[in-house]
């Protein structure tokens, strides 16, 4: 029998759980429905909006007592007969916790335990506005973090700072944090004493306050932090994928807007800087999420977003404007479906220039690749800009050279492309991408739609991830004939002339390693890779071959800053390295 | 395969020990993986590995996990192999297998201590 409600925005929200639950049988009401429902029911008294009770409830720093009391206050004898209707007809079941706050608001259940005691106490007393003051006991040293400002950085919730100590009668003052942790108005101060003997109080949460006259900091959202999984049934789970980490300050409220079908949902950040157990939003692979945060003082209605996340699989939300080349099978799930999603790349074709640098490998066995295409922007950037050309409508046109058998020249093979990448559910391409920046906005977009047009071009990542020759790639991009050279002890001058006569003339060369993994552990080289030979050296008898490892990074020791490029003397060259490619 | 190694911040979080040590033995070697068949001569990345290996660690210096001076370790099948004398800082895992692409070459020490804060 249809619960009879006094209070008709009450009865109409817990109708539209009635109707959720018909399409989801596993709904449950937790917390956040519940703190939906008392919101209403919390007006009664003072005048308020449902919405301004909400608001109240969901301030950060709330107590589950202060929230009970606030709803008790403000609820008027007919909306106690909905909420105990709800308790004892409802048909939309309770999560234990929402069952018990309900519970508690009608003065039902057992009482509540006391807190346990605490442990050598401490108390903060006082405004921060020169500093933290309270007491501990005699000795103790007062360590804090800011939890407002920890989701931005790596730390952990219990990576404090010592900030202060407790005098011989237990008391501290002017206790405070610096730098990236430094105490603004508003932010949630996490701290607890520790004791000469190495015991810790417990944990002390406190809202700064009296450093300045209003809050302007909102909530920090870790949006890398939060991992968008399919569940089936037209649900995404929503998670933490650092547990250990926060993805914005406890309280504070997170807002996915699901960009296909513009349904909002909004969800309470835990204590512990995360999502609740089994929190869920409707959506499907492919789909991406407008993230908005509120700490309940600044963007209370959440029109300023933080960015995105997106489930990964499936077709992206926004228009695709060409086919893209199919994901690595790698990178697919063992059902064949992928592991990743695509983000459209809006950044600039060129930042300043093509430049080897530029160029990086992704998580793609193509080191090939990457390793011709960065020799080629080293010795000739201009065959780089003839590459690629902008359309100006989001689509690139390559052009390649493909070997004409007929006229034993080269002809051109135009591949049209658009800014949509494989990028991790945190941001960043998956594949090739740029030094300069990670975001899809900014990164500079030359290489990464380079090596999707040739993927484009032989099929698909798959087709291209699996090896090569960097030989082929300069026929393909310079439209001169590739050509390979074994390296050995007795061959070095040769190897040395090829190397200079090519660098002086401006053509690319690239170098491959063995595939015997030995010999390379701990050299800074790695087997089975390819490298750009980016210049040499002569120095009186002694010669060098200059290297990049197309990762941008992991290098022989000794090398300056751990950018890739590095210098082996011709010998250790030769001993380390199978093949020269180049240019005829 | 020479892929990159994989982002420290999606290894870290299955590190149970983070150790600077040297390979003190080899004490088993698994069979020969199988290997790519249709790689053309001098193509690189083609995706070659070795086998895995049971190898004794002599720890210096533990940044995470349970303080030991030794650690028998699984080295899986992968891109590199280890001998005697290799060194370098190794992520293990709670089942006691190293993590990383490239095992001690995978990420800079800086790198990790900067992950593990």
């Amino acid at each position: 029998m249809p619960i009879r409600f006094n209070d008709a925005k009450l009865g109409s929200l817990y109708t539209n759980f009635e109707t959720q639950k018909r399409s989801d049988p596993n709904l449950k009401l937790g917390q956040d429905q519940v703190l939906q429902l008392v919101a209403l029911v919390g007006d009664g008294h003072r005048g308020w909006s449902g919405n301004k009770v909400a608001a109240e409830l969901n301030k950060p720093g709330m107590t589950r007592d202060q929230q009970v009391a606030l709803v008790k206050g403000g609820m008027t004898a007919n909306e106690k007969k909905d909420l105990a209707a709800i308790l004892d007809q409802g048909t939309v079941p309770l999560e234990p916790s929402a069952k018990q706050f309900l519970e508690a608001v009608l003065d039902r259940g057992a009482p509540q335990p006391p807190p346990p005691p605490r442990t050598n106490g401490l108390a903060v007393s006082g405004d921060q506005k020169n500093g933290l003051t309270g007491t501990a006991k005699a000795g103790a040293t007062i360590e804090a973090i800011n939890i407002s400002t920890a989701p931005g950085g790596r730390l952990h919730m219990d990576d404090t700072t010592v900030i202060g100590k407790a005098d011989a009668n237990g008391a501290f003052t002017m206790a405070r944090l610096t730098g990236d942790q430094a105490m603004r108005e508003g932010d949630l101060i996490r701290m607890r004493a520790r004791n000469a003997d190495g015991s810790t109080s417990d944990w002390v949460t406190i809202k700064a306050t009296g450093i300045a006259s209003k809050d302007t900091n909102n909530a920090t959202v870790a949006l890398f932090r939060i991992g968008l999984a399919d569940v089936g049934n037209g649900k995404v789970s929503v998670n933490n994928i650092n547990e250990s980490r926060q993805v914005s300050e406890p309280g504070a409220q997170l807002e996915l807007t699901n960009k296909r079908t513009g349904e909002k949902t909004k969800v309470t950040v835990t204590e512990t800087g995360g999502f609740p157990a089994g929190f869920t939003v409707n959506g499907k692979p492919g789909d991406s999420f407008a993230v908005a945060a509120s700490d309940g003082v600044n963007n209370t209605n959440f029109a300023g977003s933080v960015g995105n996340v997106t489930v990964p699989g499936g077709a992206p939300s926004n228009t695709d404007l060409i086919p893209d080349p199919a994901l690595h099978r790698d990178e697919l799930d063992a059902a064949g479906k992928p592991r990743f999603s695509k983000v459209n790349f809006t950044g600039p074709l060129f930042v300043d220039g093509a430049k080897a640098e530029d160029v990086r490998q992704g998580q793609i066995g193509d080191c090939y690749f990457p390793a011709a295409i960065a020799a080629i922007a080293k010795s000739n950037p201009e065959a780089i800009n003839k590459l690629i050309k902008d359309n100006g409508d989001g689509t690139y046109t390559v052009t390649f050279k493909q070997r004409d058998w007929n006229t034993q020249g080269f002809k051109d093979v135009a591949v049209k492309v658009d800014g949509d990448l494989w990028a991790r559910s945190y941001g960043g391409a998956l594949y090739g991408h740029s030094a300069n920046s990670s975001d899809p906005k900014k990164m500079e977009l030359w290489f990464p739609l380079v090596e999707k047009a040739y993927a484009q071009w032989k099929g698909s990542y798959n087709e291209i991830g699996d090896g090569g020759h960097s030989s082929d790639v300069f026929e393909a991009v310079l439209g001169r004939d590739g050509n390979s050279m074994n390296i050995y002890a007795g061959n070095l001058d040769r190897v040395f002339d090829t190397i200079k006569k090519n660098i002086d003339a401006r053509q690319p060369l690239a170098a491959g390693t063995y595939h015997d993994e030995a010999r390379y552990t701990n050299t800074g080289v790695y087997g089975d890779h390819a490298y750009s030979i980016l210049g040499y050296e002569q120095q009186g008898t002694e010669r060098f071959v200059i290297l990049r490892n197309p990762w941008g990074e992991s290098e022989p020791a000794g090398n300056g800053a751990n950018d890739g490029v590095f210098k082996l003397k011709l010998e250790a060259f030769a001993k380390l390295y199978q093949n020269l490619m180049y240019t005829s | 395969m020479a892929k990159p190694p994989e982002p420290i911040e999606d290894v870290m979080p299955n590190a149970a020990w983070v150790v600077e040590a040297e390979v003190k033995e080899v004490l088993s070697t698994g069979p020969t993986p199988p290997q790519p068949t249709n790689a053309q001569p001098g193509a690189t990345s083609v995706g070659y590995k070795s086998a895995s290996q049971t190898v004794k660690l002599s720890i210096s210096k533990v940044l995470k996990g349970e303080q030991a001076t030794e650690l028998v370790v699984e080295k899986p099948v992968g891109s590199y192999s280890l001998r005697p004398g290799n060194k370098g800082p190794f992520l293990i895992d709670k089942s006691k297998t190293i993590l990383g692409r490239y095992g001690p070459d995978s990420w800079h020490l800086d790198r990790i201590k900067a992950a593990m804060k």
